[in-house]
């Protein structure tokens, strides 16, 4: 395992085609090998890897989207006002790049500097997520999801309607189905050809994460005293099915939890600072970080799955190689 | 791990001088870093590095309970806010919230305690109102929200006196008195209050209520009995206190009508102090105050007591914002102390006759 420390929080990790990228609470961008960009005037708010799959795109407190890589920097797009970007998600498979700062959802093509669509809501958009062929994108907002086109320029967005603020959003791999995190310690999700809903709930705490993983046919979340596991299996989703719990512990809750959904591995990071990996189709819980300490503040995998990054509140950070 | 992070709410409606205290507050050279909190994004005249703009985004959570309405662009900012920390330097001394004057003050205190991110990282420290002398009775008359703004805070800052006479300020006071006797008013011209009397109040901390003494609340300034404490914030050297209104009329009813502008002041929102000399059976006094939350928590802005029960030696503190209510044993009573109970409840429509028998019938 490499270890790294740093004198700010870490708010985001990203895989990136060539290793971990480490975006931090004081503006700047590290990269696995040493690597240091320092481009944004306060906080990484949110950050994914560039759709080129060369570096990481973040957006901060300072109302700019940057595109890091190892040698260079350059901003992508501003916010209005410089407005906060709060969420940001792209697409490898379509090239786009789209980010929330208030109530404006903002789409860019990584490949067409000149390409740009911003889109309105009426109340402050939380989350961003693009469908996996990438020329969807799905907003989380108070009241509900939205649903866009990437590329056209008048539209009105279909909208998911659920009573609630909704802090979150995701795809699920088949591109049927759009799931929230919501205020209120629970999940909702829709089926998107009849529009019927999900309630997906029983957490004792706030779902800060979810990642879908074997094909798509598991969605694992945090907010549990173990890593909650729903099934995605058919046509029906998790409706009328039960969800399953791995490494339960009582004296911690799952913070966060990251895999990739052509791989069957699952890892968390809990708020007692430890971090596990875990096969949901076998046995026991493989601990990546055993001693205990600051929450686990960020967490991914990489797409292969061979790899696992955490960070905790302290700025302390670790990359395991499976 | 670090400290919470305190948080100031100030209040007051346009006008009042929320600017010029602000910057008074960020430009005072004490060493300290503030981030602050904004309704108007981009708004000028902030004199500081860091400052945020928040969209006033009121929602209730879906369990239906009022208590949960909270303000999610708080909950955004403040988790914002929390990525600049470093490890074990917080980012900041404190967080000042600046709210508009249209603002309902309970669901921003209420964030700080319903929303579990933004209660592990930060502490609501005092809510305080901003007024100014010269056009608070109009605004109390026509606004709702000024009207529960004076009523929520703990603490009222009454600037611009240097616009108004003596007596309208006396009678100012008065009404801000009625509206919220918790509340220590300062005096102020173009702002000029000393930070303490703004920042790391704790009003929201049991530890801290030390004492409510609803019966001998100091009168307002310029009346018969007022006492001129570290509360009055005036300029001691250059305003006559004009105590020579020896015959005033002190009816305790308190239903005078010769208000500044000829006017009944008798607002919707009131507070209502309540004591009792033998002391209380804490398993039916906490029964009733949750009933009481319960049943009328909406109409209800603050609570604040200090109980003496009946077999402890130690004080029951509690304080309450609309449903949510905090209280436990605090520090024991001294040997010479009076053992007494009292209570003030601020709020609206609130049936005093009531209040009082049910506070009473608790007595053990």
């Amino acid at each position: 395992m490499k270890s790294f420390s740093y004198d700010a929080q870490i708010t985001a990790i990203v895989f990136d085609a060539e290793g971990a990228v480490f975006a931090l609470g004081d503006g700047s961008v590290r990269f696995e090998d040493g690597a240091f960009s320092a481009a944004h005037d306060g906080a990484i708010l949110c950050a994914v890897a560039h759709p080129s799959g060369n570096g990481v795109v973040t957006g901060g407190d300072d109302g700019r989207l940057i595109w890091h890589r190892r040698t260079d920097a350059g901003v992508l797009a501003t916010s209005a006002n410089g407005q906060w970007i709060d969420a940001v998600d792209a697409s490898a498979e379509s090239g786009m790049i789209a980010f929330s700062a208030g109530k404006t959802l903002t789409v860019l093509d990584a490949k067409d500097a000149g390409f740009r669509r911003d889109f309105q809501h009426e109340r402050t958009v939380s989350g961003v997520a693009f469908e996996p062929k990438g020329r969807r994108i799905a907003t989380s907002t108070y009241g509900g999801a939205a649903l866009w086109f990437a590329r056209i320029a008048e539209q009105k967005p279909t909208f998911l309607k659920w009573a609630g603020s909704h802090t979150a959003v995701t795809f699920s791999p088949d591109g049927a189905f759009v799931v929230t995190a919501m205020q209120d310690s629970q999940l909702h999700g829709w089926r998107l050809k009849d529009q019927k809903n999900m309630r997906m709930g029983g957490y004792p705490s706030k779902v800060r994460a979810f990642s879908f993983l074997s094909n798509g046919q598991l969605l694992a979340t945090s907010g549990a005293q173990g890593a909650v596991l729903w099934p995605f299996v058919g046509a029906n989703g998790p409706m009328g099915r039960e969800a399953t719990e791995i490494g339960f512990d009582e004296g911690s809750l799952v913070a966060l939890v990251a895999s990739q959904p052509k791989h069957g591995l699952l890892a968390a990071g809990l708020s007692d600072g430890r971090v596990w990996l875990a096969d949901p189709a076998g046995q026991g819980l493989n601990f990546l970080k055993v001693d205990r300490g600051a929450p686990i503040t960020a967490l991914a995998m990489s797409t292969d799955a061979t790899r696992v990054a955490w960070a905790d509140e302290d700025g302390k950070a670790g990359v395991s190689t499976l | 791990m670090t400290d919470k992070i305190p948080v100031t709410v100030l209040t007051g409606y346009l006008g009042a001088g929320k600017t010029t205290l602000l910057n008074r507050i960020l430009t005072e050279d004490h060493g300290k870093r503030y981030a602050v909190i904004v309704n108007e994004f981009g708004e000028i005249g902030i004199d500081n590095d860091l400052v945020v703009g928040a969209d006033e985004d009121v929602f209730e959570m879906n369990n239906g309970c009022v208590c949960c309405t909270v303000r999610g662009d708080l909950i955004r900012v403040v988790a914002g806010l929390m990525k600049r920390q470093r490890p074990g330097k917080p980012a900041f001394d404190a967080i000042i919230v600046e709210t508009t004057g249209l603002a309902d003050p309970g669901p921003v205190a209420q964030t700080f305690f319903v929303d579990e991110d933004v209660k592990a990282k930060t502490q609501l420290d005092s809510v305080t109102a901003l007024v100014d002398a010269k056009h608070v009775m109009a605004r109390l008359d026509d606004s709702k929200e000024a009207r529960e703004q004076v009523a929520f805070a703990d603490r009222i800052i009454l600037n611009k006196t240097d616009l108004v006479s003596e007596a309208e300020l006396v009678e100012v006071e008065r009404r801000l008195r009625k509206l919220n006797p918790l509340a220590p008013i300062t005096r102020a011209k173009r702002a000029n209050v000393p930070l303490d009397q703004v920042l790391g109040l704790g009003g929201f901390d049991l530890g801290r209520i030390l004492d409510i003494n609803p019966e001998f609340a100091n009168p307002a300034h310029g009346e018969v009995g007022h006492v001129h404490d570290e509360h009055c914030g005036h300029d001691h050297h250059d305003h006559d206190h004009g105590h020579d209104h020896a015959h005033h009329d002190h009816d305790h009813a308190h239903d005078h009508s010769h208000g500044a502008r000829g006017h009944a002041h008798e607002d919707d929102i009131k507070g209502i102090s309540l004591s009792l000399d033998r002391p209380m059976d804490g398993t039916r006094f906490t029964a009733w105050l949750d009933r009481l939350l319960g049943e009328q928590g909406q109409n209800i802005l603050r609570a604040k007591g200090i109980i003496d029960v009946s077999g402890e030696d130690r004080r029951l503190v509690f304080q309450a914002v609309h449903m949510i209510l905090e209280g436990d044993l605090q520090r024991e009573w001294g040997p010479n102390e009076r053992r007494w109970s009292r209570a003030v409840f601020i709020g609206r429509d609130l049936d005093e006759a009531a209040l009082k028998a049910g506070f009473e019938s608790c007595a053990a």
